[in-house]
Formats: C-alpha cells, structure tokens, sequence
C-alpha cells in the first residue's frame, strides 16, 4: 500500500483541537511553577555562588564571563516563570477505542499515537509534591525498552483512575 | 472467539508437564569456576606472600566464596523443559524458581569460549521479550546436552505456533503461514555463509581510527596522573631538538608513517578480530527460525524465530559505501540498539558483511513478506536543507557572539559552519527515504554513511511526531517509530502531511497486528489511518 501525498492533510492545531478534546487539570500549572521554581532555585544557587566563586579566583579572564553565568541564571528563573502556563496550554490528548493520542510541547511540538492493544501495562505515579496538589501521572507502557513510556501528566485522582479503568476495558481485561 | 473456547484449544492432547528434557548443569563448569576464583584471589596472594600476612585471610575469602556460592549453584540448579515452558530451579536458601513459557522465548544463544570448548561445555542462554537481556543463563551445560535442548525447545515452539497458527486462522487473519505438516526435523536450508574475503573486507573497512586516537588520549592522561609528562615532556623537547637537524620532509614523512602505522594497527586488530569473531559464519534457516553460527575461538550460536524480528538494518559506513558493501543486522525484542550499533559477540548480526546486491536477495529469508525491496525511495522534503542551513546559521551566530569577548575577530571563522551544515543538509538530503510497502516500512538515512531499516509495519507500536521550532515554521516533521526490538527508528524532515499520514497508517496498521494477537470478544475496527 502506498501512501499517498494528495489530499488535505489531517493534521494541524485547528482540526485537532477538536479531536484532541481532553486536557490536564488546571492546578497543574500551580504544581508545575512549584516544582520549576524549585529546581530553578537550586540552579540559580549553583550558577551565582559559581560566578561569584570564579570571579575572585581568576580575576583575569574577561567580566562577561561572569555576567553571561549571570544572565544564564536569571533566564532560568524566566523560563521556570513562563513555561507552565504555556505547556498547560497546549497539553490535549485523548483515549478513544483504538488510539491514545497526546500532543504536548511549547518549542518543540509532539504528538504520539499509541494504540491501545499495544499498551503493556499502565501505572498511576504519585510524587510528594503531586500528593499535595491531588494530582497523578498516568504513565502507559509498550513492549520494548527505549522510550516505551507515555507520560500524561497532571491528572485528578479519580481521573486518573477513570482513564486507567477505561483503558483496560478497552484493552479487554474484564476484571472491572 | 471466548476465552473458554481459546482455553479448550490450548489444552494439549498430550500431558504438558511431562519434562521432555530435565538435567543440571555440567560438572566440568566447577573446574571454570575454580580458575576464576584463583585468578580474582591471585594478587592478595602474591601481596600476602610478599608484604602482610593479613592479606592471605582476603585471598582465602576471596577464593572461598566465589567457589562455594558456584558450587551451591551447581547442586541445585535444575532446569526442566516440558511441552509448554522452560523452568530452572536454584537456591539453597533463597530459592527461585523461574517459568519461561516456550512462546515468550525470543531467542537463544549458545557461547562457548576456547576453554569451555576444550570442556566440551557451552553457555546456554535464553532470551524473552523483557529487554533486559538473558532471561535465564544456563552455564554451562554439555556440548550434547546443549544441543537436545536447543532441539527439543525449537520443536516446541514449532508445535506451539502451529497450535497457534490454526487458532489466527480462525480470527481470520490471513497473513499467517500454513501450519507446517511437519514438527519433527525439519530441514535446515544454509542461506549465507560468510567466506573469509569478505570478512577481511570488513576488518579493513572497519576504521577505528577513532578508538586508537581515544586510547592514545587516555594513555597521555594517565601518563599526566603519574606525573611522567614532565620526564616526556624532557624527552619530547630534546627530540625536537634532534628533529630538527632534518630537512622538512623527512619531518613530514616521518609523521605520515607515524599516522600509518596507527592506522595499520587499528587496520589490522579489527581485521583480526572480524577474522576470528566471525570465523566460519553461516546463517541458516529451519522451519522459521534463523540459526547463526559462527566464532574461531569462542564459538557462538543464535537462534531467532524470524517472525519475532522487529527490525532489520542494511548498515553501511561511508567506506563500505564507497565499496558496494553492507552489514545486516536483526533486532528482536531481546536487544536494545541503535542503528549501526553493534555488540561485541555480534549476536544481532545476521550478515557480517557481503555485496549490497547479494543482502538484497537474502532479505526476503530474513523477514516475512519482505519480497518487495524497493527500488525507488520516495524523498523527504527538500526544505530539509534549507533548515539545516538555518540551524547552522544560528548556531555560527551564537557561537561567534561568544566567541567575541575571547577572540575578538577571530571569532568569525564559526561562520565556516554554514557552508558546513549546508553540505551536511545536502548529503542526508540525498540518503533521506522512505517507502511503505504492503508489511514493511522501508527507511533509508544517513550522511556520509547510508543505513537501511525495513520494520515490519505489524510490530509497530507506537508512533511519534516531532516537530522543533524551524520544523514548525517550515512544516517539516520528525516521524520516530517505535518497534519492540532496538532503539526507536527515526525519520527526520518529512513534511507534515506526510508525516501525518504515515503516522496514521502506521499506528492503525500496528493495532490491527495486535487485535489478532490479542483476540478480544469484539475485534477492533479498523477507522483511523483510512480516512
């Protein structure tokens, strides 16, 4: 079978939108300026003491250096302050009988496909601080070893549990 | 098809636990195990003897454990292969019992190095779709032994498929292959077998020059570490000196043999190694597994049941390129790898080298319904070439602005990355296709090298598309495919629609595959990817 190029192509942010129905809970981009700014934190920390340190050690080499370790941390805390809302925005997947479809990315633009009798196993990833927000990571399996993993993140409990459940009926398990 | 039915089926007519075969392992691996133990406790000795008595305890520890943790494993391990599953059975206080079902088999290897030869003993192990690598090791069992086994477990699996073929059959899928009549014997057809020309041909192909440039890297650092660079770095000032009394091109000359030589090396440590590893290579085919022989030392032996292979791979490095020659390589699930990765005991290897005229014929024996080879790629988007020039150009931009503070105007010469990344464009451009054919997805990328991959559309399990900044603006995708076997198979710069499409096709034709692998009350409907 060949494929053929002809024909309107059946992708593109306004056509899926309306496919890709479903998104992430909305406290999602609380959790994620938390944990962003957290990490961004440490990074600022590491990257100031860095430039500090070096600055009085090698007073030598040209200012700039320490001024772009400068600038490069504080882009970090601008990125940690921008980004959730953004991946918030364009995170859509959606589970029908055959596909799970997810499309998520601000620079970088993904969209997976992973058919449902493909899927392994399925597990539900709670951290800490995902805990504290009441939020789950639902986290698919395929055969294979590398990059076998679909993550879809910022998920509510029950909901979570409702896509699972979900899944594995469509997977044919009748346990449930 | 109910589950109740598929159970009736299944049941055998014949006992399943009646153990076909049921051993232990070779007395003779005891013996392997004593020469380990002496080497590992060889040096606390010698330091022992020499310096402090303590150190004999740490070598008497040393000798002792291994020994008796090997010799508990000796005594109890068990293995029991019965109609339906492979189990092995070890432990003196932590017993574990482990059940292999015959169908979950991928492959199975058989290794035996020089001295386990001299034994008469080989290294059975069994792999299964975990990815983790062997799911169960059996070292070492006699030579005999070895082979009842392999035997015994591709007989089973035969009787087992056919059992299964039937029941496919029923869910009407109709790709399936007639149940063979036969399950005794069948015979083996030899479909390659590697001659010694063109296993020096892809020693002397085989540059690593890098690896000798690495090593020789390593070798000044540790010489750093010990502080002998001052004592060189005397040694080398005073042979510039003496160098210098000659004209320059005997300087010149000098340090192209020296380069040469360095090459002729490498040259030859892989051609040697090529000579000896595949020694005596020969791939053959019974009933539908692929057997692979090979090895002058350490004698090896595979088998991969060809309809679990997830990937093939025609590899090609620029050099074997220039001279018409090619790799192949299979992927079952067993092994994780990328494209033109390759292990040392080159168990993926299923072609150690030959004309790309001959693997084109060979390809059908490999996979399934892979009689039609393509003979024109459909190409990817040529705004590929345009974007890596951009790519290129930002990064020469970036580059040089902070290359500027250091430099000054030096810092320009990162513009000569342009024309580079142009040229670069212009090369994967020409490598880049792909072809969707009735089973397979053919891919073909590469730069200077060419690399081949043909998946078998029906192992397809997921698909992805990726698209980075530039991509959006240009609409050009990245497509990656994901099979069970090796490491995601990516086709970079398709454009969109296409990619979309193939996306699509792929995802639905590999759901399908796996509804007739999973019968469920209600088969799937195919829809998406027809549209």
């Amino acid at each position: 079978m060949e494929v053929n190029s002809a024909g309107s192509p059946p992708f593109g942010p306004e056509l899926e939108n309306a496919v890709l129905s479903e998104r992430l809970e909305r406290r999602v981009v609380i959790y994620w300026y938390v944990t962003d700014l957290m990490r961004a934190a440490v990074a600022v920390a590491f990257l100031l003491s860095a430039s500090h340190y070096f600055g009085e050690q090698y007073p030598k080499l040209p200012a700039i250096t320490w001024q772009a370790m400068q600038a490069f941390a504080f882009g970090i805390v601008l990125l940690a302050l921008i980004t959730p809302p953004l991946a918030f925005s364009r995170w859509r997947f959606v589970v029908d009988e055959q596909l799970m479809r997810m499309r998520y990315g601000i620079l970088f633009v993904e969209e997976r496909l992973v058919p449902v009798p493909r899927m392994q196993h399925l597990d539900l990833v709670r951290g800490p601080i995902e805990r504290m927000f009441g939020l789950a990571t639902l986290v698919v399996f395929t055969a294979g070893n590398e990059g076998s993993s679909f993550r879809v993140p910022g998920l509510s409990v029950p909901r979570a549990e409702e896509l699972r459940d979900r899944i594995l009926r469509l997977r044919g398990a009748n346990i449930l | 098809m109910t589950p109740s039915e598929i159970m009736q089926n299944s049941a055998p007519s014949c006992a399943p636990e009646v153990p076909l075969l049921q051993g232990h392992l070779h007395p003779a691996v005891l013996l392997l195990r004593t020469l380990d133990a002496l080497r590992s406790a060889a040096l606390p000795l010698v330091l022992g003897v020499l310096v402090n008595r303590y150190l004999l305890v740490l070598a008497a520890l040393l000798f002792l454990l291994p020994l008796s943790v090997a010799l508990i494993r000796y005594l109890t391990f068990q293995y029991t292969l019965t109609r339906t599953e492979l189990r092995t059975r070890e432990g003196l206080f932590n017993r574990q019992e482990r059940r292999i079902p015959i169908d979950r088999v991928q492959d199975l290897g058989f290794e035996a190095t020089i001295l386990r030869r001299l034994l008469g003993i080989t290294v059975a192990s069994v792999e299964t779709a975990s990815g983790r690598g062997a799911e169960a090791v059996l070292d070492s069992l006699g030579r005999a032994e070895a082979e009842t086994l392999r035997e015994l477990l591709l007989q089973a699996r035969q009787e087992l498929q056919n059992k299964q073929g039937l029941q496919v059959e029923v869910l009407a899928a109709p790709s399936h292959e007639p149940p063979a009549a036969t399950t005794a014997a069948l015979p083996e057809w030899t479909i390659y077998q590697a001659n010694p020309v063109d296993l020096m041909m892809r020693g002397f192909t085989d540059l690593r020059f890098g690896t000798v440039l690495i090593a020789a890297f390593a070798a000044l650092q540790v010489a750093d570490q010990l502080g002998m660079l001052v004592k060189l770095r005397f040694a080398a000032s005073s042979f510039f000196e003496w160098l210098r009394g000659f004209p320059l091109f005997v300087v010149a000359l000098l340090l192209c043999a020296l380069v040469a030589s360095a090459l002729a090396t490498s040259v030859i440590s892989s051609t040697v190694s090529s000579l000896l590893v595949f020694h005596g290579f020969v791939l053959s085919l019974r009933g539908d597994t692929l057997l692979s022989r090979y090895g002058f030392f350490t004698r090896r032996q595979k088998t991969l049941p060809r309809s679990r292979v997830q990937r093939v791979t025609i590899e090609q490095t620029w050099l074997r390129r220039l001279l018409g020659l090619a790799v192949v390589a299979a992927d079952s699930a067993a092994t994780g790898r990328a494209v033109g990765q390759e292990k040392a005991d080159g168990f993926c290897v299923v072609v150690p080298m030959a004309p790309l005229a001959v693997v084109h014929q060979l390809l059908p024996a490999l996979s399934v319904g892979c009689a039609g080879i393509p003979t024109r790629y459909r190409r990817a988007s040529h705004r590929l070439v345009f974007r890596m020039t951009l790519k290129g150009t930002i990064v020469a931009l970036l580059l040089c602005g902070a290359g500027i503070p250091f430099l000054g105007p030096l810092a320009a010469l990162a513009f000569l990355l342009v024309p580079l990344a142009f040229v670069m464009g212009k090369l994967s451009f020409g490598n880049l296709g792909f072809r969707l054919l009735e089973q397979h997805l053919w891919l073909r990328l590469g730069v200077i090298g060419r690399y081949q991959a043909v998946l078998p559309t029906a192992k397809v399990q997921a698909v992805a598309l990726e698209q980075g900044p530039l991509q959006q603006i240009l609409s050009l995708a990245d497509l990656t495919v994901f099979v069970a076997g090796g490491s995601p198979t990516r086709l970079p710069d398709l454009t969109l629609e296409m990619a979309a499409l193939l996306q699509r096709e792929l995802v639905a034709r590999g759901a399908l595959a796996a509804a007739c692998d999973w019968p469920s009350e209600k088969p799937l409907p195919r829809t998406a990817g027809e549209a």
